[in-house]
């Protein structure tokens, strides 16, 4: 079986085995093993020193397993876990999961022990995902092995973004604030240190994957970079491919002497390669969870002519300049509305609303006077994405107005990004419009900036069908 | 092509180190226009023979970083004053060789293009703004080598001073023209391989409807 048809495997386990089990809820082998507990797959903890955990028998050692294991979480320090992964491949497990730290990153020591199991997973065909992994999790699949604490709550709503993370605090707090606002997360992989596996083998599974529609990579180095820019312009034709890149000083050129060579010192060559292979990318983790929601949630932008409807007119001012801005990642204008749309607002409105773009339907609006304006936006030519700038504070708009939008955002064929803020109560409304279909952020300069994904996202689409 | 490069490689004088001359003549195996010229040595003659005036002369080494600060380049010679500023860059520079070329009038902005090998990636082209102001202006554009004509043409879309190009001020500079130069050139990296280092084309101009090398320097992993 090849690399990517057994991680199905690693992804969708039957059986698990987690060596270094406890019945100490302060243990990473305690917590991991009680995170699995909703998993429905058959669980095999192995533990000398234990006898039961959570009314599960446990095995004493790796030899007393069962057959047909799936999955070994080897949740020991790093030179047992080298121990036990040799002796998990007797008993012909084909995936690991190392969640020890103490390899490659602390030193020589460290590195031969990494060797090793990057030796072991070439000789044997296994996967090895890690070490100093910080697991995986598939919320639809109720797999979860993160063994720190992260917002799931939120996240199990038949998600469609795979993340996949070689860091694990970065990707930890990316969790926190997708969880915080509502995300739809179809997995989530701690690369960790990539001793066998690593962002190719994923970005290939989760590029045939059917409940994923958009991919997203923290990376800090890339070291195969050529065949991971080209696998993931494959996937770049079918999915959004996104990737967060830190580490932004990657000069290496010796000696520079030419112009060309100071010119490239900061990371111009990985930025211009990303672009030339049909990659989004990002420079925060704020900016990677804001991607990928818009790109998972949302099909494109037809164009790049914003209409904004707003109640409140200062953020409709703010929102005409950010969109005004001179942003590299994509042009944005404002859209002029046609006589006919103009004539529906002020019917649907006030006389004294403004009928240009920004529509500004004033803090007297209501709720229908809300829905239809908004239809006439969606409905005039001119136009290709819709800001809804949606405040609860007037006393005419209600929270119904989330079902109104949600109701026209999944009829119409044009992007609507809403904007939206409500003191203490905005993760909340991101939230509940993130339930409803919505994508909503909690700044005019975040939603613009969605609306920018999607009109890269939908250039970058038509470049590569026209290569093809 | 292979064969061409071969050729070249084996008359390069010094292996190591490509001179001004030998990086023109690179250039132009890729279809790559550089201005008529030849390279004379010391102890070779005073001979402007099939160059048109007027002229510029410049001294011709490897290891001449800063050609124009050293007082190596003589621009706007006619066919009067050309002998004795030849004798003036002899004089300076007695051990060097002299390349004299006809000078070429251009309209527009001066570009530059470039390779370097990214440890990680391979052989990247650049275009930008180019000239002696080019590593102030930062205005570059970056694609791996070897990079297609369109993707040449996000390239130089992805420059703020791309505006030249939809007939700013009157100019009527050949964008498709340069794109197909910057895919050429990334071509050479690509055939030349991992020998090449980094390589300059500064300034490239837009000359009776052509881009044309002015300057060239190539660079070899040492």
């Amino acid at each position: 079986m090849d690399k990517i048809a057994l991680l199905k495997r690693l992804l969708d386990p039957k059986k698990i085995a987690v060596i270094g089990a406890s019945k100490s809820k302060d243990k990473v082998g305690g917590i991991i093993f009680r995170r699995l507990l909703g998993s429905r797959r058959r669980l095999f903890p192995v533990n000398p020193k234990e006898t039961a955990i959570e009314g599960y028998k446990v095995s004493p050692d790796i030899q007393s397993l069962p057959e047909d294991i799936d999955l070994a979480i080897i949740t020991i320090s790093a030179e047992a876990a080298v121990k036990s992964v040799e002796m998990c491949i007797k008993k012909r497990i084909p995936n690991y999961i190392i969640v020890a730290g103490g390899f490659g990153e602390v030193g020589a020591q460290g590195r031969d022990l990494e060797e090793k199991l990057t030796s072991m997973a070439k000789k044997n065909n296994v996967n090895i995902l890690g070490p100093n992994s910080l697991g995986i999790f598939l919320p639809d699949e109720n797999i979860d092995t993160i063994f720190v604490e992260h917002g799931d709550k939120s996240l199990d709503r038949n998600g469609q973004v795979a993340c996949i993370v070689q860091s694990g605090s970065v990707g930890v707090e990316a969790l926190g604030y997708a969880a915080n606002t509502g995300y739809g997360m179809r997995a989530f992989v701690g690369l960790g240190n990539k001793c066998d596996l690593d962002e190719i083998d994923f970005l290939k599974y989760f590029s045939q994957d059917k409940k994923t529609n958009c991919l997203g990579f923290y990376l800090e180095n890339i070291e195969k970079g050529r065949q991971f820019l080209t696998s993931a312009k494959e996937t770049a034709r079918k999915k959004p491919v996104v990737v967060l890149k830190a580490g932004r000083t990657h000069t290496g050129v010796c000696a520079v002497s030419s112009h060309t060579g100071k010119l490239a010192g900061s990371d111009n060559v990985i930025s211009g390669a990303l672009k030339q292979f049909g990659i989004q990318r990002v420079f925060d983790d704020e900016e990677f969870c804001d991607a990928t929601k818009v790109l998972s949630m949302l099909p494109g932008a037809p164009g790049n002519r914003v209409a904004v409807l707003t109640a409140a007119g200062g953020y409709g001012v703010m929102c005409t300049d950010f969109i005004e801005n001179n942003d590299k990642r994509a042009k944005l204008l404002m859209a002029e509305l046609s006589e006919t749309t103009k004539k529906r607002i002020k019917e649907a409105a006030f006389p004294f609303a403004a009928c240009e773009n920004p529509v500004d339907i004033t803090a007297s609006a209501d709720d229908i006077m809300f829905s239809q304006s908004l239809d006439a936006l969606i409905e005039d030519d001119g136009v290709d994405i819709i800001i809804c700038i949606a405040f609860f504070a007037p006393p005419g708009i209600t929270e119904n107005l989330i079902d109104i939008i949600a109701d026209k955002i999944k009829k119409s064929d044009k992007p609507v990004i809403v904007f939206t803020k409500y003191g203490p109560f905005t993760d909340n409304s991101i939230k509940n419009l993130f339930y409803a279909g919505v994508a909503a952020y909690p700044s005019v300069g975040r939603a613009v900036r969605a609306a920018r994904f999607l009109v890269e996202r939908t250039k970058i689409k038509q470049r590569l069908d026209q290569e093809a | 092509m292979e064969k061409r490069l071969k050729l070249w490689f084996e008359n390069l004088e010094d292996k190591e180190h490509p001179d001004e001359f030998d990086a023109k003549q690179l250039v132009n195996l890729y279809s790559i226009k550089v201005p008529c010229g030849k390279r004379l040595k010391p102890e070779d003659g005073f001979d402007l023979s099939g160059i048109d005036p007027p002229y510029v002369l410049k001294v011709c080494s490897s290891h001449i970083l800063h050609k124009t600060e050293l007082q190596g380049v003589v621009l706007n010679n006619d066919n009067e004053s050309v002998q004795d500023n030849f004798a003036m860059i002899q004089k300076r520079f007695p051990n060097e060789n002299i390349l004299v070329e006809n000078q070429s009038s251009y309209m527009g902005p001066e570009f530059i293009i470039g390779i370097i090998k990214d440890p990680a990636l391979g052989h990247a082209v650049m275009v930008g703004a180019g000239g002696v102001l080019t590593e102030l202006y930062k205005d570059t554009s970056f694609r791996l080598a070897p990079c297609s004509v369109n993707e040449a043409k996000d390239m130089i879309d992805e420059l703020v001073l791309s505006p030249v190009f939809e007939n700013f001020r009157g100019l009527t500079l050949d964008k498709e023209k340069l794109a197909i130069t910057i895919s050429q050139v990334s071509w050479l990296a690509h055939d030349l391989g991992d020998k090449l280092s980094q390589l300059d084309i500064n300034p490239i101009v837009f000359s009776d409807g052509e881009w044309i090398a002015l300057d060239v320097k190539v660079v070899f992993e040492s």
